[in-house]
């Protein structure tokens, strides 16, 4: 295996490293249930968190996974800094480039910034989501999620439910559990429904289609009622009727053992009832609990400096 | 020393053949006073050996952003016109999208008389806004714009949005014997879009342009122009139903020609590989299909010009995310050899198509005498070799701008000699 830089997307990871990143998270998670859960693996490095969207979940996992990891956590505050003046992204970039960190970890509204700050920069670069293009360790935690439940992934069957048209975590989980042998279809109102995507991935628009389809697990996205600037369907209410997971579905789910997943943070009452979240094949808080095992085998896994991270 | 230059050996490339005639051409002062199979007496004339290269009239673009007023640091008309006769164009038509637009005769005048200062200062020509600012709501100095020597009218980057807007204005510009060129989008449905929409936008997770953005503002545009009778030209063309709808039109009389550009004949959405910004204009790359049914139209006589669009932006202003980026690529240097590169020498179209479709046809839709390399002629051609090749080097371009896709990449042929009115504006 040779070195990697970055983590970008899912699309450049070869097998050989999507399996070395799985499969190390598993000793990591043992780490958890230790009274001592850090180990100095990275002792001396640093990672800097860079987000341009406010995002509690993703960047305290990454902090969690680096402080697990003995590295030292800093925060570049976007908020509070030039970069509200209008500095560009890569003259932010040369002045953490001067700062000599080891990691940084980027969430930005537009696609591609990652690629864009890996070019310009020795860091490792992880791509902690851009736009609607990738949310890749979101993909891997989710794989990870999913290899707890299901022994072989080859011929399971995962339903994605909600907004596909602008989900980076549509494009890369599907990509991912693909790659492992997964099933993937969708379902999603025409309004938020790709023209182009590949057409092994059955298409569906209504509930009684899709479950026909025999998925064994249903991952709900999140309605993004902040992002969406057009009238994608007419009213939150009318899409959970239509679109979300209300209760009766739910009792279908649990008569059938169809697990759920969610990257979070959820909107109740939209895609998800509270029943919904309280359904014992619920796997939102693994979700959650995976992804600091998954970032640590990741923030492992990349070497800061090797060279080809960027194609 | 004699003014006299005899170009022996020399294979001619004219509008009328797909054959190259071999012939020598012999210019004096800005006329080409011989042109014969053999040319033996030209006393004191400085022979220059073009054996194995082709001479070709000079091209002439109708579609350039000099970038003057406003945007100097992208391009200005000194530099503009220097990248021209890098690329062995001598003249073309200036873009009114500047800072401020062209969109009045004080304008109009100064970008003129900018020009002038150039080599090809008699050549270069300007179109004036249709709408002041180019913001689709009144009617800019339409006349005046005319007077001061505005030669065509558009909002180009812009469509007029309001069709009225647009009626008004091409039954004006009708009366006044001008042009109309639109840039054919509906921007509602192309959006935040900053490439083609479709399978590649969809995996990049950025938003996309669809076709029908273009191809329902082209339809719309040329039944405004047949109800108003104007003459309606269709800039960059990027899809087969666009260009399908043209030529439906055409066939029923309609008064409207159109342009495509290379790069829409050369790339696709999939070369945007991973976000580079070179491969971002507007409109966007299409698909492989796209680009096979335009090179058909273009061979088959759809299409009235080539012309590039050379869009000139700052290195700094292109690298960033590709969402953020400017739209356009610059093409006045890159044309032809990528022209001859991807079709002449692979034999998919002859000499001809680029004589006719980016030096005579140009001309002709501005009522511009071609330059046929013929006795009594203009002398006004290049010499063109197509065993040298290019390589698009920061040194070597003349452009203040490389946003180019062929940025230090090599391409067959070399234009090696430009001649305008007589004279060599360059020789390498």
């Amino acid at each position: 295996m040779n070195p990697r830089k970055d983590l970008l997307d899912i699309q450049s990871l070869t097998d050989e490293e999507i399996t070395f990143v799985l499969e190390n998270a598993v000793p990591f998670k043992d780490l958890f249930r230790r009274s001592v859960k850090k180990v100095p693996t990275l002792k001396g490095r640093t990672m800097l968190t860079l987000f341009y969207e406010p995002s509690t979940r993703t960047r305290s996992s990454f902090e969690v996974a680096a402080s697990r990891l003995s590295a030292d956590i800093t925060h570049f505050d976007v908020e509070s800094s030039s970069v509200v003046k209008g500095e560009s992204v890569l003259d932010t970039v040369e002045t953490l480039e001067a700062m000599k960190v080891d990691y940084i970890v980027v969430r930005h509204k537009q696609a591609g910034i990652p690629n864009l700050i890996a070019k310009n920069t020795a860091a490792s670069v992880i791509n902690a989501g851009d736009g609607w293009h990738a949310h890749p360790t979101q993909a891997l935690l989710d794989a990870f999620t999913l290899r707890e439940i299901f022994k072989d992934l080859r011929g399971a069957r995962t339903l994605i439910v909600g907004d596909i048209q602008h989900s980076r975590v549509a494009r890369s989980t599907s990509l991912l559990l693909r790659r492992l042998g997964m099933n993937v279809a969708y379902l999603a109102p025409g309004s938020l429904m790709p023209r182009e995507i590949p057409p092994e991935i059955p298409q569906f628009g209504n509930w009684t289609d899709a479950l026909d389809w025999k998925p064994d697990v249903v991952y709900l996205l999140r309605v993004q009622t902040e992002r969406l600037d057009e009238p994608f369907f007419p009213s939150a209410a009318e899409y959970h009727k239509n679109y979300g997971l209300t209760d009766a579905r739910v009792q279908i789910l649990r008569e059938r053992g169809i697990y759920v997943m969610h990257p979070g943070p959820v909107n109740r009452g939209v895609e998800i009832t509270d029943k919904g979240m309280d359904y014992e094949r619920t796997l939102i808080n693994a979700q959650v609990e995976n992804g600091i095992a998954v970032r640590m085998s990741v923030l492992y896994w990349l070497r800061p400096g090797a060279e080809g991270g960027v194609s | 020393m004699s003014n006299k230059r005899l170009y022996r050996g020399a294979s001619i490339a004219s509008e009328d053949s797909p054959k190259l005639t071999k012939a020598d051409v012999l210019v004096e002062g800005d006329r080409i006073i011989g042109v014969a199979s053999k040319i033996e007496k030209a006393d004191g004339a400085e022979v220059i050996d073009c054996t194995g290269r082709v001479l070709m009239p000079a091209m002439f673009d109708i579609h350039v952003h000099a970038r003057e007023p406003g945007q100097e640091e992208k391009e200005n008309i000194a530099t503009c016109a220097e990248a021209a006769i890098n690329g062995g164009v001598t003249g073309f038509i200036m873009m009114p999208n500047t800072s401020p637009a062209i969109d009045n005769s004080g304008v109009v005048r100064s970008v003129l008389e900018s020009a002038r200062r150039t080599r090809i200062g008699a050549s270069i020509y300007t179109s004036g806004a249709i709408t002041k600012g180019r913001k689709g709501e009144e009617l800019a100095g339409i006349a005046s714009m005319k007077a001061a020597g505005a030669v065509l009218l558009t909002d180009d980057g812009f469509p007029v949005d309001n069709p009225q807007v647009l009626r008004r204005a091409m039954e004006y510009a009708r009366d006044f014997d001008l042009p109309l060129a639109s840039h054919c989008e509906v921007k509602e449905l192309s959006g935040k879009g900053a490439m083609h929409e479709g399978k590649v936008s969809y995996a990049l997770g950025l938003p996309g342009i669809p076709s029908i953005s273009e191809e329902i503002c082209i339809a719309r545009d040329i039944r405004l122009a047949e109800f108003t009778g104007v003459h309606l030209n269709i800039q960059h063309v990027t899809t087969a139903r666009g260009m399908e709808t043209i030529k439906r039109a055409k066939d029923r009389g309609i008064r409207v020609t159109c342009e495509v550009a290379p790069h829409h004949l050369i790339f696709s959405h999939e070369d945007i590989g991973n976000f580079d910004t070179h491969y971002k204009m507007n409109p966007p790359l299409r698909t492989k299909e796209d680009n096979a049914a335009l090179l058909q139209g273009l061979i088959d006589g759809w299409f009235d010009v080539i012309a590039t669009d050379h869009a000139p932006h700052t290195e700094f202003e292109k690298n960033q995310d590709f969402a953020s980026a400017p739209f356009g690529i610059t093409g006045l240097e890159t044309a032809l050899p990528s022209l001859y590169d991807h079709f002449i020498s692979r034999g998919v179209f002859g000499w001809d198509l680029i004589v006719k479709r980016y030096s005579a046809e140009p001309r002709r839709l501005f009522k511009l005498p071609p330059v046929p390399i013929v006795e009594g002629g203009a002398a006004e051609f290049i010499v063109f070799n197509p065993d040298r090749t290019t390589k698009f080097t920061r040194e070597f371009m003349k452009s203040k701008s490389v946003n180019t896709p062929f940025l230090d990449k090599e391409l067959k042929g070399c234009v090696e000699r430009v001649v305008y009115r007589g004279e060599e504006l360059l020789a390498r």
